[in-house]
């Protein structure tokens, strides 16, 4: 198939595709290639790679860093996907609409979108996550919330362009249901660059959660990447490495994905234009 | 501390930085607020940022020295009736505010008899005590008790009972008094100007009655919020102090290997804190005291102090800290690493493993620090929970959090500390008679605590006159008190005080900082 | 539309819009549970209920809900942001003290951004599919996946800890007390860590568009004719493509209005920057509602008023854009 030739045509993209199954590989296999949790401390704290079992080090509370890298992809992996996922639901479900029947119902939205642009969109997210008190649940959901309006901008435009083509107006003069035309007939073709802005905004959805975790409004009883930079801010002075890996783990991750993305956005487009 | 230094080699030679200007013979001390108090009023506010720059500023009566023995400070010479029932004082002819008003037994009566009590829940509780306070005349006050108070003498000791003056205070709210932001006091800095978001400058109070004091001419207490600023600034030789909080136990070997910083671990003896964890025993499994136990002996406080605090700290056996005088190591109950122990004592409970090898679950609400020692001790102790097949769910809270929900007893398990302040009576009857069972007040008996022995206890300690009574009653308590688990005490804090060697006479007692800075002096 | 009415409306609809986060704030910051008299209580140490409930009096805490939104709505539209619970200054004072901080530091950091972004862009666009064009491109998607709170560790790691060159954290040196053009040059070298961390986050964003313009710009017709005409390549370069890539990188960059004020939370609290960013992390975690509020309300109405200038600097330069 065209498509498949030219996505796996790039080698940033056959290289983002790898790391990215690895990382999925490690986070799937977590359970299975440790014997013991990430939270499980097994020796003196801040103990540099190489000291004996630790391939990585030991943190500031004595635990496996190996272990713990391994663990904090499964929640980066799950949370930028999770998040993107409901984000996606909400901007394709209000951005079809908007698109498809236009008028007010597209201004309202476009004043919405409008409003996410203005509002600092990160202080926002910090205020919703603290204040209804962080976990998994609420940094997935405000994740969404903050970030909805960019697949919505998207699938609004596509809906807008496509909603005037002639197998639309065929559909309608066929009795077709609008519910019906918007997801069998416009919602396919319109899918190309929303999968591409969607693979974007894993990666980033990945390092929003970072941050959050970071500065400690995350949830305390997962270990993620971020979080464990986070507890790291003193121990860097005496233990670098309690900085640096979770940090490289995360920009691999992102950059896969973002790899990713560019390769499906070159060969769902194939126009040319970068 | 060796093998780990060595280690560090492979990090590449983490140099300590020349020290900059400011480590010279400048006249002015540097210290450091890990965050901007709300005002200045030293009894309505007792933290401790407070007591560090309030400690200047407001004197007491009393000072103590190592012994915890009352020496003459504001008060010239003082004077307990052998009945222990009336206390008289004969202050300081010389002493005057800061604003040139004369120091007089007026302003003790009003401190002690109004304001105090008024303010601070600590006085209030230990000058319950007191019947009567009698101006004898311009310099000399009397104080007659209900009955005799053995804790009275410590109950006037730095930060639990600075003297306020009169003039200024009363008849007037004391909560929007102007003078909460410009505080007036009698002790050697007063305060100069507060420079919101940046720092509070106190300068040298010449007419201190001290002769020779203050050693200096001023202190800075400036803003630097994160404990990493905290560090570079005391490396930099931008600060001279660093106090307790103000840097993370994790770079502790990095201080105390700097060649221009002396550690001192002793600079909080006066205020004894304790690190413990307070549970909810209205809750099963909680009000079992064999659950207590098991809690207790599944957790390695040696680990906890040696590797999670890095070697600050010293484990608790009591609920009264070692290095008081009424501390019974005998007669406390100990609770050594026992995770089998544990393990047979809930099973004995009826709390056997169930599907995953879980016997219960239940959340521990945290302390915010920031990814400080609270939270790490916090995951440390999760982690030896696990071992014995009880799922501890991490609470992170906020401060607003955290207070309601102690306060409302809406949680299973807390971290928190308490200071001792000298004496059993003044810090740690509160946490355990029935009478301080307050619902939506925190830092009361929030775990809910009951036993009529104990209360009886301490009612008779704090008025036994007696010194082999008094200890007979305190050893006592504390095996009551360990027995039942009526708490789970986890290390006595002993907080570092670092300070830059340009400098001596930095810590004189063991309220370090409350007493104040006036002896400093350069090196 | 002329020029004037569209200003108008625009101001109109900033308006609006700062109404609309006056009231998405005002009932988001309730979500919380608890108060700021509870924070305080505990701060003290210790407290009673007749201490929280004389706070609670004091601030209004006891009022309905309805009666507090209209209160703050009317102050607000005299300019009285309130003040915040935790400084017991007003809350318009406290973010005016720190907005020049954030200005400039995002506005040093947008400058070098969109420097080294133009430079890696000219040189990828100069020899399209070549292996400096690659190498451009995948360095500056390495920048962009990295967590900027730990691009600006490593940079502190680097820089501060290891090699002692630069001071890692603050506006200036603690206590020195510098005036004049020693405190110019110690805020400069205190800004260096922070700007380029901010920096490098976006320059990634901008040598991507530079460098699709430039290749974009040079296959035109009015680009040839140049060519054919006789024109060195750089003077080529530097007289049309250029000039024309500029454009939508000036489009790009005035989007980015939002970032300018908010956009720098993460930097500024991994190097203590005092300005805006740190403020709102501050008044999150403490609690700190009217701060909270008073902090969106400012941003919004910054960001409307930046985007309606770089609108209407747009039209000025470009007569065939029109406003409305």
């Amino acid at each position: 198939m065209g498509f498949m030739r030219r996505f796996l045509s790039r080698p940033t993209t056959l290289f983002g595709l790898a790391v990215f199954l690895l990382i999925v590989a490690i986070a799937l296999g977590a359970p299975l290639l440790f014997s013991r949790g990430p939270f499980t401390i097994v020796g003196m704290p801040l103990l540099p790679p190489g000291a004996p079992g630790l391939p990585a080090g030991s943190d500031v509370l004595g635990r496996d860093m190996a272990v713990g890298l391994a663990y904090g992809a499964r929640i980066s992996l799950l949370v930028g996907i999770a998040s993107t996922a409901c984000a996606a639901g909400i901007g394709v479900l209000l951005g079809a609409v908007a698109g498809y029947y236009g008028g007010w119902v597209d201004d309202l939205l476009m004043r919405m979108t409008e409003f996410f642009q203005i509002i600092p969109s990160f202080v926002l997210l910090m205020v919703l996550v603290a204040f209804l008190q962080p976990s998994l649940e609420t940094t997935v959901i405000g994740i969404a919330l903050v970030t909805w309006p960019q697949v919505a901008r998207v699938a609004r435009g596509e809906f807008l362009s496509l909603r005037g083509r002639e197998f639309v107006q065929a559909a309608r003069t066929l009795g077709m249901r609008d519910s019906r035309i918007i997801f069998t007939q416009i919602l396919p073709n319109a899918l190309p660059p929303i999968i591409v802005v969607g693979s974007m905004m894993v990666g980033s959805a990945i390092l929003t959660e970072s941050a959050l975790s970071f500065l400690g409004l995350g949830d305390p009883n997962l270990l993620s990447w971020g979080s464990m930079i986070g507890g790291s801010r003193s121990a860097m002075w005496v233990a670098w490495w309690t900085t640096v890996l979770p940090g490289l783990a995360i920009m691999l991750t992102v950059l896969a994905l973002n790899f990713i993305g560019d390769g499906l956005n070159d060969a769902l487009n194939p126009r040319g234009k970068r | 501390m060796l093998d780990r230094r060595a280690a560090l080699g492979g990090a590449g030679l983490l140099a300590f930085p020349a020290q900059s200007w400011a480590a010279d013979k400048r006249r002015v001390i540097n210290a450091m607020m890990t965050d901007e108090p709300a005002h200045l009023n030293y009894p309505l506010f007792n933290t401790r940022i407070m007591q560090e720059i309030c400690g200047n500023i407001n004197e007491s009566l009393l000072l103590f020295d190592w012994q915890f023995k009352p020496h003459p400070n504001l008060a010239r010479a003082f004077e307990m009736s052998p009945d222990g029932m009336t206390y008289t004082f004969h202050l300081r002819p010389d002493v005057r505010w800061h604003d040139g008003v004369p120091f007089t037994a007026r302003d003790v009566a009003f401190s002690c008899g109004v304001m105090l009590p008024q303010l601070n829940p600590r006085s209030r509780n230990a000058f319950s005590h007191i019947r009567q306070i009698k101006v004898v005349d311009r310099y000399t006050i009397r104080f007659d008790m209900e009955q005799p108070f053995n804790a009275f003498l410590l109950s006037l000791m730095a930060s639990s009972a600075p003297m306020m003056p009169a003039h200024i205070y009363e008849g007037t709210n004391f909560r929007t008094n102007p003078f909460n932001f410009k505080p007036v006091g009698t002790g050697p800095f007063k305060f100069a100007e507060w420079r919101r978001g940046q720092f509070i400058h106190l300068t040298r109070n010449e007419h201190y009655w001290r002769p020779g004091q203050p050693g200096m001419d001023g202190i800075y207490y400036r803003l630097c919020p994160t404990p990493e600023q905290r560090l570079v600034a005391m490396e930099s030789g931008a600060a001279d102090f660093a106090m307790a909080d103000d840097i993370d136990t994790v770079v502790n070997s990095r201080m105390v290997a700097n060649p221009n910083v002396v550690a001192r671990s002793d600079a909080f003896n006066g205020t004894g804190e304790i690190s413990i964890m307070e549970m909810n025993q209205r809750r099963w499994p909680f009000s079992d005291r064999r659950f207590r136990a098991a809690f207790m002996h599944a957790i390695d406080r040696n680990f906890l102090v040696k590797a999670i605090n890095f070697g600050v700290g010293k484990v608790a056996t009591s609920p009264i800290p070692s290095n008081l005088p009424y501390h019974d190591d005998k007669a406390v109950v100990k609770y050594p690493f026992d995770p089998a122990r544990a393990r047979a004592l809930l099973d004995e409970m009826g709390l056997k493993p169930k599907l995953g090898g879980v016997r219960h679950r239940f959340g521990i609400m945290m302390i915010p620090d920031g990814g400080g020692y609270w939270t790490r001790a916090a995951h440390y102790i999760k982690q030896a929970m696990s071992e014995v097949g009880l799922e501890v769910n991490l609470e992170a809270t906020d401060w607003p959090t955290f207070s309601r929900r102690s306060g409302n007893w809406e949680f299973d398990v807390d971290c928190n500390s308490y200071g001792q302040y000298g004496d059993p009576a003044i810090g740690t009857a509160r946490f355990f008679l029935s009478s301080n069972i307050r619902k939506g007040v925190p830092q009361s008996n929030i775990q809910g605590y009951n036993n009529p022995e104990v209360d009886a206890l301490f009612h008779k300690a704090a008025v036994a006159v007696d010194p082999a009574e008094v200890q007979k009653l305190y050893s006592r308590l504390q095996y009551v008190l360990t027995r039942d688990v009526a708490m789970v005490w986890l290390y006595e804090r002993q907080a570092m005080f670092f300070y830059n060697r340009r400098l001596k006479n930095v810590i004189m007692g063991p309220n370090g900082p409350a007493d104040g800075f006036g002896s400093v002096a350069l090196a | 539309m002329s020029r004037l009415s569209y200003i108008g409306a625009r101001l109109v609809k900033t308006v609006l819009v700062t109404v609309a986060v006056v009231l998405l704030s005002f009932f988001l910051v309730r979500l919380a549970p608890g108060d700021t008299a509870t924070v305080m209580a505990g701060q003290a140490g210790f407290s009673d209920e007749a201490f929280m409930k004389s706070l609670r009096a004091e601030y209004g805490l006891d009022q309905p809900v309805t009666a507090q939104l209209w209160k703050y709505i009317s102050a607000v539209a005299q300019g009285d942001l309130g003040s915040s619970f935790v400084r017991r200054q007003p809350v318009l004072d406290v973010i005016l003290e720190r907005l020049p901080n954030t200005l400039l530091l995002n506005g040093f950091a947008l400058l070098v951004a969109i420097a080294g972004g133009v430079a890696m862009g000219v040189m990828a666009a100069r020899r399209p599919g070549s292996a400096m064009d690659a190498a451009m491109t995948v360095l500056s998607m390495v920048f962009y996946a990295m967590p900027q709170f730990w691009l600006g560790m490593m940079a502190m790691l680097m820089f501060s800890v290891w090699l002692g060159w630069l001071p890692p954290f603050g506006l200036e040196t603690m206590g020195a007390d510098y005036t004049g053009l020693a405190r110019f040059g110690d805020i400069a070298v205190h800004m260096i860590l922070p700007g380029v961390t901010l920096a490098l986050y976006f320059m990634a964003s901008y040598a991507r568009l530079t460098r699709t313009a430039m290749i974009e710009v040079a296959d035109q017709d009015f680009v040839k004719t140049a060519r054919a005409k006789g024109l060195r390549e750089g003077q080529v370069a530097r007289r049309h493509i250029l000039r024309n890539a500029l454009i939508p990188l000036i489009t790009f960059a005035g989007l980015q209005a939002a970032i300018l004020v908010g956009g720098s939370v993460l930097v500024e609290n991994v190097f203590s920057w005092p300005g805006v960013g740190t403020l709102a992390y501050e008044a999150v975690t403490t609690r700190d509602n009217p701060l909270l509020l008073g902090i969106f309300i400012v941003t919004a109405i910054l960001v409307c008023l930046f985007n309606l200038a770089t609108d209407i600097a747009y039209s000025i330069a470009d007569p065939r854009v029109e406003l409305g």
